[in-house]
C-alpha cells in the first residue's frame, strides 16, 4: 500500500515538472523565442490528461488550468502563423537576415523608400500658446532694467564640498549599493507582512531630508525593475519585484511626485 | 438651385475642417482619430474624408485609414469597436535625395528597411536583442543600439515590457509592408 502512495507522489512530482517545462516552453513560443509549431499541442494535452487523475491540491488544479491556457494561446499563435504564412506577407527570416546582410546600404535604402509614404504633419502656434507668448511679453522688462537687476544679485564662488557634506548627501560613507539593499530588503519584508506597500507611508520619516532621501532610493529601485510603482486613483502602491531584471525598461516613464514639506 | 449652393458652401466648409484636423497636430499623434472626424464632421464624415481624399490625390497626398492596434496580429483581423485613426500620408513615394532633404540617411533608411523586414518576417514581432544582432552585423553595435532606439522614440518600432520589439504605429501607417516585403523579395544580390 505504502509503495503505491509512494510511486503515485513520484508520478504527481514529474507531472508538476512536465507541465511547468509545458508553460515555460509556451511563454517561450509567446515570447517569440521559438517557433509556435515548435511545441507538439496534442502532446501537450495528452500530458495534462495522463495527470490529470492524479491532481488533488488546489494548487496542482491551478497548475492544469493555466498549463491548458498556455497551450491554448500557442494554438492561437499557430493559427496566426497560418494565416501569415499564407499572405503576402511571408518570408523566412534567415532568407531576410541573408538578404540584409549582403544588400548595400544604399539599395536597402532604395528599396524602402519605394513602399515608404511619410505621414504629412503640421505644427502650429495653437489660441493658448499665442495669449501666453504675448502676456510673456507684455511683462518682460526690458534688457537694460534686467541687466540692472542682475548687478544687484549678491553671488558668490562655488565653494568645495567637505567630508560631512558628502556623507550628509549620501555620497559618502554607506557605499550607494548597500544603501539600495537595505531598503530593498526592508520594502520585501513590509511587503511579505502586509501585502502592497503605501509608498508614502514607506517613504515618510519625521526628518524631510531623511523622506527625501528615501524617495531618491526608492526611484532608483524602480527605474532598474526592482520595484513596480502601481497607481490606483490616488494611492501610490509599491510591489517588490520577483525576478527583478536589474536593467531599465526602455518603455518606462518618467513619473514625478512632489515630496511636501508637511503630511 | 439656390438650396444646392448652401449645400455646397456647408460641405466646402466641412471640408476646411477635416483638412484642418487631419493636418494640424494637436497631440502627441498626428491625424485624428474617427471619432473626433464624425463628433465635428457629422454622420456622414465618411463622404467628407472621400471627397478630401479626390482632392488631395492632385497634391500626391492621400487619407489613411490605420486601426489603433500594435500588434501586426490584430492589424489582420477585423476587431469591431476598435479605435481608428485618420491621417495623411505622400501618396507617391520620395527619392534618395527628397529623403536627404527631410532629414533622413541613408544608414538610418536602411537600418529601418531591414528592422521592418525582418520583424515582419517574423509575424512582427522579435525579441530586442534579435534585432540589434541582425542589424549589428551591418551597422556596428553601438550603431545598431542607438538606430533601435531612434526607432523606438519615433514610433517607427514599440517595445513590451519583456523586451519583445514590433511593428510600431508609425510603420503601419507610412509603410506599404506588402511592396517592402515583396521588393525585399525581388532584389537579387
Amino acid at each position: 500500500m505504502s509503495e503505491k502512495k509512494k510511486v503515485k507522489r513520484n508520478s504527481r512530482a514529474s507531472g508538476r515538472r512536465e507541465l511547468k517545462e509545458i508553460v515555460e516552453t509556451c511563454e517561450a513560443i509567446s515570447e517569440r523565442k521559438f517557433n509556435p509549431f515548435f511545441l507538439d499541442v496534442r502532446l501537450g494535452v495528452d500530458t495534462l490528461r495522463q495527470y490529470f487523475p492524479l491532481w488533488e491540491t488546489f494548487a496542482d488544479h491551478c497548475l492544469d488550468a493555466h498549463t491548458l491556457n498556455r497551450l491554448s494561446e500557442v494554438v492561437r499563435l499557430q493559427n496566426t502563423q497560418l494565416k501569415f504564412q499564407s499572405s503576402m506577407l511571408y518570408a523566412d527570416p534567415e532568407f531576410i537576415a541573408r538578404k540584409v546582410d549582403r544588400m548595400s546600404e544604399r539599395r536597402l535604402a532604395e528599396v524602402f523608400l519605394q513602399s515608404w509614404h511619410p505621414l504629412s504633419e503640421m505644427e502650429q502656434l495653437t489660441e493658448e500658446t499665442f495669449s501666453n507668448a504675448i502676456d510673456y511679453w507684455n511683462a518682460l522688462l526690458p534688457i537694460s532694467a534686467r541687466w540692472k537687476r542682475r548687478e544687484h544679485i549678491d553671488s558668490k564662488q562655488p565653494s568645495s564640498a567637505n567630508n560631512d557634506t558628502l556623507i550628509g548627501l549620501g555620497i559618502r560613507g554607506e557605499e550607494f549599493d548597500q544603501q539600495l539593499t537595505k531598503l530593498l530588503d526592508e520594502l520585501r519584508d513590509v511587503y511579505k507582512s502586509s501585502g502592497n506597500v503605501d509608498y508614502w507611508s514607506f517613504v515618510r520619516r519625521p526628518e524631510y531630508q531623511e523622506t527625501v532621501h528615501r524617495a531618491y532610493l526608492v526611484s532608483f529601485l524602480i527605474t532598474y525593475d526592482y520595484v513596480k510603482l502601481h497607481v490606483h486613483e490616488d494611492e501610490l502602491l509599491l510591489v517588490p519585484t520577483e525576478q527583478p531584471s536589474g536593467k531599465t525598461r526602455p518603455s518606462a516613464a518618467s513619473f514625478p511626485i512632489p515630496i511636501p514639506r508637511s503630511p | 438651385m439656390q438650396d444646392k449652393e448652401v449645400a455646397q458652401t456647408f460641405y466646402a466648409d466641412k471640408l476646411k475642417r477635416a483638412i484642418h484636423l487631419l493636418l494640424f497636430k494637436r497631440g502627441k499623434m498626428p491625424g485624428a482619430k474617427e471619432w473626433e472626424l464624425k463628433e465635428k464632421l457629422g454622420k456622414n464624415f465618411e463622404q467628407v474624408i472621400e471627397q478630401l481624399n479626390q482632392l488631395l490625390s492632385e497634391l500626391d497626398l492621400e487619407i489613411k485609414k490605420v486601426k489603433e492596434s500594435s500588434s501586426l496580429e490584430t492589424m489582420q483581423e477585423n476587431r469591431p469597436g476598435e479605435m481608428t485613426r485618420y491621417y495623411i500620408t505622400l501618396k507617391g513615394s520620395l527619392g534618395l535625395k527628397e529623403a536627404k532633404m527631410i532629414g533622413w540617411r541613408i544608414d538610418n533608411l536602411a537600418a529601418l528597411a531591414a528592422s521592418t523586414a525582418y520583424l515582419l518576417s517574423k509575424q512582427g514581432k522579435a525579441p530586442r536583442d534579435d534585432l540589434e544582432k541582425l542589424l549589428s552585423n551591418k551597422f556596428g553595435k553601438w550603431k545598431a543600439v542607438t538606430l533601435v532606439e531612434v526607432f523606438l522614440r519615433t514610433g517607427y518600432l514599440e517595445e513590451d515590457d519583456a523586451g519583445v520589439t514590433s511593428i510600431g504605429w508609425r510603420t503601419q501607417s507610412e509603410v506599404d509592408l506588402k511592396a517592402l516585403m515583396t521588393k525585399m523579395a525581388e532584389v537579387k544580390l
